[in-house]
């Protein structure tokens, strides 16, 4: 027990003692810009090449937000458009479908988030308390691989599985849990649950790693201490893994609820049909089939726009949240 | 440790060195071979964008032989799943192919000046294209504003049909069974369904199907939308109907006719005659199911189906192959389809306005439309795909097999590949020596036909399948060609509103069909009113007025 009176810092460096510049922070800062940043000069200049690719792909497209004022066409140029206002903002929000595709969106994007967060950690929990090592790297690499299966044939698969002479209604109406044969595909209030359940079975091996890794790092002592104590494996779970990974699952929880609104419209336009379609449109689709489609760049940019708004609005407020409980946040 | 990263660096070194080697190699290959094509006459490598492309070198035998002809490469691009924002992508980026097959996105390239007027090369140096258009030329030029010529447009000219496309189709092998009975309205296509069905509820141990459509994608529309127009006695006009006589256009889905054919299918729903999957399954699916030779009928465009043929075939299960049948609602209506549309004229093939090599790009274009290309792209290379008996083209069996049973024929050798969207001579066109230039000619169709559709083309003392259908002289030629061949003009409600109009009316109808026979009438309307209110009366205008616009600008009012 003796490391335990060692100091440590929340990042688990050792405090430095007996620091010479310490004085210094207390010092008049006239010189210390300057002198910090020389100090600093190589890390500076090991940042900068990221300072600026994220300046000339993240920050200069933004000026491209102008065309959602315009009626953007090609050939005008850059600023030889029509300048209309929130002409596009009034018309997306006039837009009855665009509600719906916000609705299935942000329905299919929590669901997905809810889900496929338990799933990895439950995935993790379990992988790591297995003990037999070799079984255990086999489970986890045959776990990864519906990762780099593409949405296409995930969604063949699922159609095949759940189609009418499918082996899902064999089973089920073979052991007498179904009269006959469910059409899955053609049940609108089942689609957010089958999209769900493709993305669960597609990312949790994926999204475990992370989580795997941080309970591997989880100081062994603790659980040699509770087992000391008597707690049994799932009480060590509980009071240990968990707690331990805490910080990590808030920030990633974090980091997906901006993506929230991002699900992106693959696996909705794979698995939609024309029976399920007001369950199916997502924001991506619309402005894919509404906007760009129909050459309006504009009423895209709109939508776009829109997103980035509640992204940023969402991760606010996720963030606010985590500071509040005083856990892991993003900034 | 150092040892081990020398020896790897050694190893990177040496593969660079290889890689740069091979790379020298294969460029002297490329100047060899072009050198002793006669120096200067290096291959141009144009590209070409197609609407409805596939992944394809051109390399094969015709290819080759294209080149030759023309010094000119083609570096085929197409849209990934069939997508549509292909065209307003590169409008966007601003760089264009050299040439562009748009179909009805030209009118954005238009707009965004992305293509130039062909008018005066056509006018200095395309005699052929001039030979082949000839007082269809018109037909091609852009609009009542812009009168120009941007595209020089695909489809026959001078078009005899020796096979329909889109109708109802039936086994050959229900007809066999049933004595070849007369087939002509919805009534006895379901009889005859429900018979058969009754004899066999089962096929090679599985379940019958008596119809099965393929509803789920955009498939939707030549399978569920189409027939229905065809039921009712219209010609194919898209989304539209068109009065020949007004030019009045409409939105199909709001006539009463749409309402019957819908309510009929929704009957065979009910009764159990639909394929339950009809609105769910994927092309992959459906293909397969054809092919095991259970699927009793479908209605649906041929090109559609072909891989399925191929394969009934190859399994030895001909009499499950499809016959086209002339079905309508009721005997008051006529079938449409050897409609003569004129030449169609809209869809065609632009040069860029970015493109380096625009001369080069057009004579290209124009030596397609010669003979020489004519006969090319349709047969194949003499001596190779056919042969020459008594001045008459005939081809190779073992060519006429493949292109029977293979699907993936014509690409591999090119033989009919490079027809559309190309420039093309129609079925009734001849060459100097009085010889058909497409193989569609009525003995070579004949020549085609299967064992047992000649059985039953027997039995119905008739010829060819066409021969069943209203003749073509019966019929009114078309004054606007076909409306989906119509250029929507950019920045106009139709678009948007017709996009609107199609998502409800491709979901309200499904769900019509799939309901209880009683509720259909009440969901019909409902879907009346949402296209209603999504100002589908304002589309009419608008789409009647364009259809105008193009008999005026056509001199066919």
């Amino acid at each position: 027990m003796s490391k335990n009176l060692t100091p440590v810092t929340p990042r688990g460096a050792p405090l430095v003692r007996g620091n010479k510049s310490h004085k210094n922070t207390y010092a008049p800062r006239k010189k210390s810009f300057w002198k910090r940043l020389m100090n600093q000069k190589a890390l500076l200049l090991m940042s900068l090449p990221f300072v600026i690719w994220l300046i000339v792909f993240r920050y200069i497209p933004v000026l491209g937000w102008i065309m959602a004022f315009q009626d953007y066409k090609p050939q005008n140029g850059f600023l030889g458009n029509e300048w209309v206002g929130l002409k596009h903002f009034r018309d997306l929000f006039n837009e009855p479908i665009f509600y719906r595709a916000l609705e299935n969106t942000i329905g299919m994007g929590l669901l997905g988030l809810v889900f496929g967060t338990i799933s990895a950690i439950l995935f993790a929990l379990m992988l790591n308390e297995m003990r037999f090592i070799r079984f255990k790297k086999i489970t986890q690499t045959i776990s990864y691989l519906p990762h780099f299966v593409s949405w296409v044939i995930v969604a063949n698969i699922v159609t095949t599985m759940l189609s009418l002479e499918g082996p899902i209604n064999d089973l089920l109406t073979s052991l007498g849990i179904f009269d006959g044969p469910l059409n899955f595909m053609a049940q609108p209030n089942l689609f957010w649950g089958i999209v769900t359940s493709a993305e669960v079975w597609k990312s949790t091996g994926w999204n475990a790693i992370i989580y795997f890794a941080a309970m591997a790092g989880i100081d062994p002592q603790l659980y040699e201490a509770a087992k000391v104590d008597g707690a049994s494996r799932v009480r060590q779970m509980w009071h240990i893994t968990l707690p331990s990974i805490r910080a990590v699952i808030i920030v990633l929880l974090i980091l997906s609820i901006g993506n929230l609104i991002n699900i992106g419209f693959e696996k909705q336009m794979l698995l939609g049909n024309n029976i399920v379609t007001d369950k199916a449109i997502v924001i991506d689709l619309y402005a894919l089939n509404y906007g760009i489609g129909m050459f309006r760049y504009s009423f895209g940019t709109a939508i776009g726009i829109f997103k980035s708004v509640v992204s940023v609005i969402l991760i606010l407020i996720a963030n606010g949240f985590a500071k509040r409980i005083g856990e892991g946040r993003v900034f | 440790m150092k040892k081990h990263l020398s020896v790897l660096l050694m190893l990177v070194l040496a593969s660079m060195l290889t890689l740069a080697a091979c790379g020298d190699d294969s460029a002297s290959d490329e100047n060899d071979s072009s050198g002793e094509n006669g120096g200067s006459d290096e291959p141009v490598t144009l590209t070409f964008f197609s609407s409805d492309g596939q992944e394809k070198a051109f390399d094969d035998p015709v290819a080759q032989k294209i080149t030759e002809e023309t010094g000119v490469v083609l570096e085929m691009d197409y849209p990934v799943g069939g997508n549509d924002e292909a065209i307003p992508l590169m409008i966007a980026g601003g760089e264009y192919p050299d040439l562009i097959f748009a179909k009805g996105d030209l009118g954005k390239l238009i707009d965004a000046g992305g293509v130039i007027k062909l008018d005066d090369l056509i006018e200095e140096r395309g005699d052929n294209l001039k030979a082949l258009y000839g007082d269809q030329i018109d037909r091609l030029r852009n609009s009542l504003d812009d009168p120009s010529i941007y595209q020089v447009g695909t489809y026959g000219v001078e078009d005899e049909p020796m096979k329909t496309s889109g109708t109802f189709q039936m086994q050959l092998e229900v007809l066999r069974e049933l004595g070849y009975p007369e087939i002509n309205t919805l009534e006895e296509f379901e009889d005859a369904l429900t018979t058969y069905y009754e004899m066999y509820p089962e096929i090679n141990g599985q379940k019958t199907l008596p119809l099965s459509l393929q509803g789920s994608d955009w498939r939707w529309l030549i399978t569920v939308g189409n027939p229905a127009g065809f039921a009712g006695g219209f010609p194919d006009d898209g989304q539209w109907v068109i009065d020949n006589d007004t030019g009045e256009t409409t939105y199909k889905f709001m006539l009463p006719e749409f309402k019957e054919y819908f309510e009929w299918l929704n009957g065979m729903n009910a009764k159990g005659l639909l394929d339950p999957e009809s609105f769910t399954q994927t092309q992959d699916t459906y293909i397969s199911k054809l092919s095991t030779g259970r699927v009793l009928s479908v209605a649906d465009q041929d090109w559609n189906i072909g891989d399925a043929r191929s394969a009934l075939i190859q399994d030895g299960m001909e009499n499950r192959t499809f016959a086209p049948l002339p079905v309508t609602l009721d005997e008051s209506k006529t079938h449409q389809g050897l409609k003569d549309y004129g030449f169609a004229g809209g869809w065609g093939i632009a040069i860029s306005s970015t493109s380096e090599n625009q001369e080069l790009a057009f004579d290209f274009l124009d030596w397609m439309a010669s003979e020489e290309a004519q006969i090319l792209v349709n047969w194949g290379i003499e001596g190779e795909h056919y042969e020459m008996v008594d001045g008459e083209r005939v081809m190779f069996e073992e060519v006429r097999e493949s292109l029977n049973t293979n699907s993936d024929y014509p690409r591999e050798s090119g033989v009919g590949y490079y027809i559309y969207p190309f420039p093309q001579w129609g079925t009734g066109a001849v060459d100097s020596n009085g010889q058909s230039i497409t193989r569609d000619t009525r003995e070579q169709v004949i020549d085609d036909l299967l064992e047992p559709e000649q059985e039953a083309l027997d039995a119905y003392d008739i010829e060819l399948w066409v021969d069943g259908f209203p003749q073509r002289d019966e019929l009114e030629v078309s004054r606007h060609g076909a409306a989906a061949n119509f250029s929507i003009p950019s920045g106009s409600d139709i678009q948007i509103i017709q996009q609107r109009a199609d998502d409800i009316t491709e979901q309200r109808v499904t769900e019509a069909v799939l309901a209880e026979p009683s509720e259909f009438d009440q969901l019909w309307d409902a879907m009346i009113a949402e296209l209603e209110e999504a100002g589908v009366q304002q589309l009419n205008e608008e789409m009647t007025e364009l259809t105008q616009n193009v008999r005026e600008l056509w001199g066919t009012n």
